[in-house]
């Protein structure tokens, strides 16, 4: 297991700096930059300016003091368009707030997910099943950027019920929205995950076993049948984490949380290359962390592959 | 030589016509399944009316997508709503501009950028694919490495740093979504191509002394059309929503061209004043092409999945 | 003493494109330490039967009749009471040990939960009584792999777990649906060795589900004859062996090579399965039977009395 740990951050870790390098000169190397606005500076000052971000120096030396300040002090260097404002310090305000609904909204999936999938599987062509095949199509349709306006709409402009953005701290009201809406298609997908992959294990070989063993049909589906079937679904969750990474986006600017999204997008407008940068590596960081723990999750639950490893 | 011999033979003509008919049925029993799905059909039928309005909308519309109508800007909550007295049948946006032309033109943007994309996307998976499944070692382990580093990126990040890099112009931005889903059907047809390469046909080609890249377009890509047309189908709606949303963000298409994405986003950012159809007109075109791409996927799938069929 | 009774047990499938009979009012009994032989080709509707008696019929299947055990029809037993049976009274033996053992679950875990339902045993108790039964189906090393998983096991050894499992109470009735069909030919004959032991030691009766004769021969005392979800001929094994009485049987037997006179050709019996969409109305067998008359096109003939039970209007004399 811890073999199999170490080989996998082996993996990520040469990805995570190639993609650091990349990113790098992919930055340096594209046309215009933070300080080429319509009115050019004069010589002295755009002179005093690069001295001040170190952009005068050769590229392999900028790239070299980069990657050092990144690993040794996890330091993403001073933002180009916020004076006095460093990437870390945009990343220690908006990250918790991400973190935070994200957190939720991931809980909200599997927690209304997973039980969703479950009855719909034992109520096979029930009125819940049926629920599931419309949510299933529903956030297909009414992605998160189409729900989101709609959830304002009803829950803010018409009856009041939540307010329409800004994060206040947290607290639970401002919450509720950004996480649902982040979630309501994945939380679809698992749940229509679930249901299938249970309806398959309840047919398997064992099951039956287990029914002929005697136990009653609970603890058939709690001790015998949930684990298989939940086993794609833990593996999906990785993807998931992943578009919800994306979606965070998205949601920041919308609800005007106050999350990193926002900065990430004001940066691509005003063409911030190190907030840019930094962000964009916290958030394959973050990718690559997630997919890493979900896999080990996966391995240590299933002996074949724990066994394997 | 024992190619021409195999070539040559009866049994060989025989199967290679056989393969010709059971294609040809394929497909024709592929079309009857289709057009018994009647949500299929109906779905068809409103994608193309989705098509004819992106084409020839403007036609219809009395105002361009770029003009502003002074007579109304200042006052959209009172006088800009829908209304075929002023012409403006869905209304105008925040700016005055009219919303049907916007809308038709937003609808041409969409579909554009959402086909072309999902199909060069699909045609490029297709053959990845297919030279994986078909050189197996090095460079399947290349391509599937590629595949899966892919599938890690979350693509609205790569999307925005990329637009911040290199400008946003609609070909940029059918080039990353590209980028982005190049591995639709990828793996599938790998798998397909696997067992493929081993057939008779194939062999006898080789033997004949066709290229690869011939064998794999002209005789292993053809058997695995019906893999890439329903790939296309789930393809295209997710490229739609992809350009949406970046355009949502306010890092895709650029004013003055709109998209469906721009647009909803518009109007979601002015429905707390009142000005509620900026954003239903756009999101209804929006789901209704979700859901008619959503139905016609499901009836190609039902239709040509052998697993599907059984 | 009789220990269970089946009788007239049909059972019958919803489809899509209607009714699936797949057996059709069948009547037998099990008595106490017997050894009974199902046999008919697949479809035949023989591990149908072994399901209904355990009440773990598929969710579209319906099922008449009665199955009579200590006085209870089965058949209209709660759950919570066939709960109580399963695995204490009756077990049974799955055919496939690759999907019959749960594969995220040790193998311990999945014989001593058995035990902590039916008694309540657990920890060392239970421990000692697991490999008390894996020592019995001789698994070797057996206190070492208590805590291995299925997969660490190899066909053979998982089908001696799935037969611990069905030991471990000490039932009345093994239930044995083709117990060795997925294992090699040498492997086969060490389980059906065995089964036999253990049968001995622990007194249970056995219902052998098989389509192979040859293993009946070597193990059942009497035998069913099942075609068409229905029976044919019913009798002692020899008397089925040495005098087969009915026209599917001997269809059987001549499909079996014989050792004493390998020169004789195997014949398989000609023609296609009977369809089971439509209630029965003739001997299921008529059509491909060698024998069969008008007559047998119009009429569903009943079972004759013990000892030599056979459901067919020709009299043993006519038959080729």
């Amino acid at each position: 297991m811890l073999n199999y740990t170490l080989r996998r951050l082996m993996a990520v870790i040469p990805t995570i700096l190639i993609l650091i390098v990349f990113c790098f000169f992919l930055m340096r190397l594209a046309p215009g930059g933070p300080f080429t606005s319509e009115r050019p500076l004069p010589p002295a000052v755009m002179k005093n300016v690069l001295e001040r971000y170190g952009l005068d120096e050769p590229l392999y030396v900028q790239l070299w003091t980069y990657l050092k300040n990144i690993i040794l002090h996890f330091d993403f260097g001073p933002s180009f368009s916020q004076k006095d404002r460093t990437v870390n310090d945009l990343i220690a305000q908006g990250f918790p707030v991400t973190l935070t609904y994200g957190f939720f909204s991931a809980l909200f999936v599997l927690a209304l997910g997973v039980p969703l999938g479950v009855i719909a599987a034992l109520r096979h062509n029930s009125f819940w099943d049926y629920v599931m095949t419309g949510l299933a199509i529903f956030s297909q349709i009414f992605p998160n950027f189409v729900l989101a306006p709609i959830m304002v709409l009803l829950f803010t402009l018409s009856w009041g019920l939540l307010p329409g953005g800004g994060w206040n701290g947290g607290q639970w009201p401002y919450v509720i929205m950004p996480a649902v809406a982040l979630g309501t298609s994945y939380m679809a997908s698992v749940a229509r995950l679930t249901r299938g992959s249970l309806l398959e294990t309840l047919s398997a070989g064992y099951i039956r076993t287990a029914r002929a063993k005697g136990l009653p049909e609970r603890t058939v589906l709690i001790r015998h049948a949930l684990k298989p079937a939940l086993l794609p679904v833990i593996s999906y969750m990785g993807p998931v984490f992943v578009y919800m990474i994306t979606g965070s986006v998205f949601i920041d600017i919308f609800f005007s949380t106050g999350g990193i999204g926002q900065n990430f997008i004001d940066a691509a407008y005003t063409r911030d290359y190190a907030v840019i940068l930094g962000l964009a590596i916290l958030y394959s960081v973050l990718t690559f962390a997630l997919l890493l723990i979900v896999d080990l999750i996966y391995a240590w639950i299933d002996p074949k592959i724990r066994s394997g490893l | 030589m024992r190619a021409k011999k195999i070539m040559s033979s009866p049994e060989f003509a025989q199967a290679a016509a056989e393969e010709m008919i059971n294609s040809r049925s394929f497909w024709a029993d592929a079309r009857i399944r289709f057009f018994k799905n009647k949500m299929a059909v109906i779905s068809v039928t409103l994608l193309f009316g989705l098509v004819l309005f992106a084409s020839f909308g403007q036609f219809f519309a009395q105002w361009s997508y770029e003009e502003i109508d002074w007579s109304v800007l200042g006052r959209v909550k009172e006088a800009g709503g829908p209304s075929l007295e002023n012409g403006h049948y869905f209304g105008v946006d925040e700016l005055g501009r009219d919303l049907y032309a916007r809308v038709v033109q937003g609808s041409r943007v969409s579909l554009l950028v959402g086909f072309l994309a999902a199909i060069i996307a699909v045609c490029i998976g297709a053959t990845m694919g297919a030279i994986a499944g078909y050189y197996g070692g090095r460079t399947d382990q290349i391509i599937v490495g590629a595949l899966n580093i892919t599938l890690s990126i979350p693509y609205i990040i790569f999307f925005v740093v990329w637009q911040a890099f290199f400008g946003r112009s609609l070909m940029q931005m059918i080039l990353v979504m590209v980028i982005i889903n190049w591995t639709a059907g990828l793996l599938i047809v790998r798998g397909q191509v696997q067992t493929l390469k081993n057939k008779e046909f194939v062999d006898a080609a080789r033997m004949l002394g066709m290229s690869d890249a011939k064998i794999i377009f002209k005789h292993i890509l053809p058997n695995m059309l019906w893999v890439i047309v329903i790939y296309m189908s789930i393809s295209i709606p997710e490229m739609i929503m992809y350009e949406s949303l970046v355009s949502f963000l306010g890092v895709g298409i650029q004013e003055p061209n709109t998209s469906w994405g721009a647009l909803i986003s518009e109007g979601a950012k002015t429905m707390t004043f009142g000005t509620l159809w900026q954003l239903l007109y756009p999101a209804a075109f929006f789901v209704i092409a979700q859901v008619s791409l959503y139905y016609i996927g499901d009836g190609l799938r039902d239709a040509l999945d052998p697993k599907e069929r059984s | 003493m009789t220990l269970l009774s089946v009788q007239d047990l049909s059972i019958r499938f919803r489809t899509p494109d209607g009714y699936v009979h797949a057996v059709n009012n069948v009547s037998f009994d099990i008595e106490e330490g017997e050894k009974l032989a199902v046999v008919g080709e697949s479809g035949s509707g023989k591990s149908q039967i072994a399901l209904a008696i355990l009440g773990l019929l598929a969710n579209n299947a319906e099922a008449s009749g009665r199955i009579l055990y200590k006085g209870q029809n089965l058949l209209d037993l709660p759950r919570r009471e066939m709960n109580k049976i399963r695995a204490k009274e009756i077990s049974i033996i799955f055919q496939d040990p690759m999907s019959s053992l749960n594969p995220y679950m040790t193998v311990e875990r999945q014989l001593n939960e058995i035990l902590e339902l039916h008694e309540g045993l657990r920890g060392r108790a239970a421990r000692s009584r697991v490999l008390e039964v894996m020592e019995a189906v001789q698994i070797p090393d057996a206190k070492n792999r208590l805590k291995s998983y299925p997969h660490e096991f190899s066909g053979g050894m998982r089908q001696r777990i799935v037969i611990a499992m069905a030991l471990l109470c000490r039932p009345k009735l093994i239930l044995a649906d083709e117990p060795t069909t997925a294992l090699d030919v040498t492997v086969q004959a060490q389980i059906m060795h065995l089964l036999e032991d253990i049968q001995k030691e622990y007194g249970s009766s056995i219902m052998l589900i098989t389509h192979d004769l040859g293993v009946v021969a070597g193990f059942c005392n009497e035998t069913l004859v099942l075609y068409g979800g229905r029976v044919m001929e019913r009798a002692g094994t020899a008397a089925i062996f040495a005098a087969p009485a009915h026209p599917y049987t001997r269809g059987l037997m001549r499909a079996v090579p014989n050792i004493h006179d390998p020169s004789a050709t195997l014949q398989s019996i000609p023609g296609q399965p009977p369809n089971q969409t439509r209630p029965l109305v003739h001997c299921p067998f008529a059509g491909r039977c060698g024998d069969s008359l008008e007559a047998c096109f119009d009429i569903l003939p009943e079972l004759s009395p013990a000892p030599h039970q056979r459901a067919c209007i020709r009299a043993v004399e006519e038959l080729t």
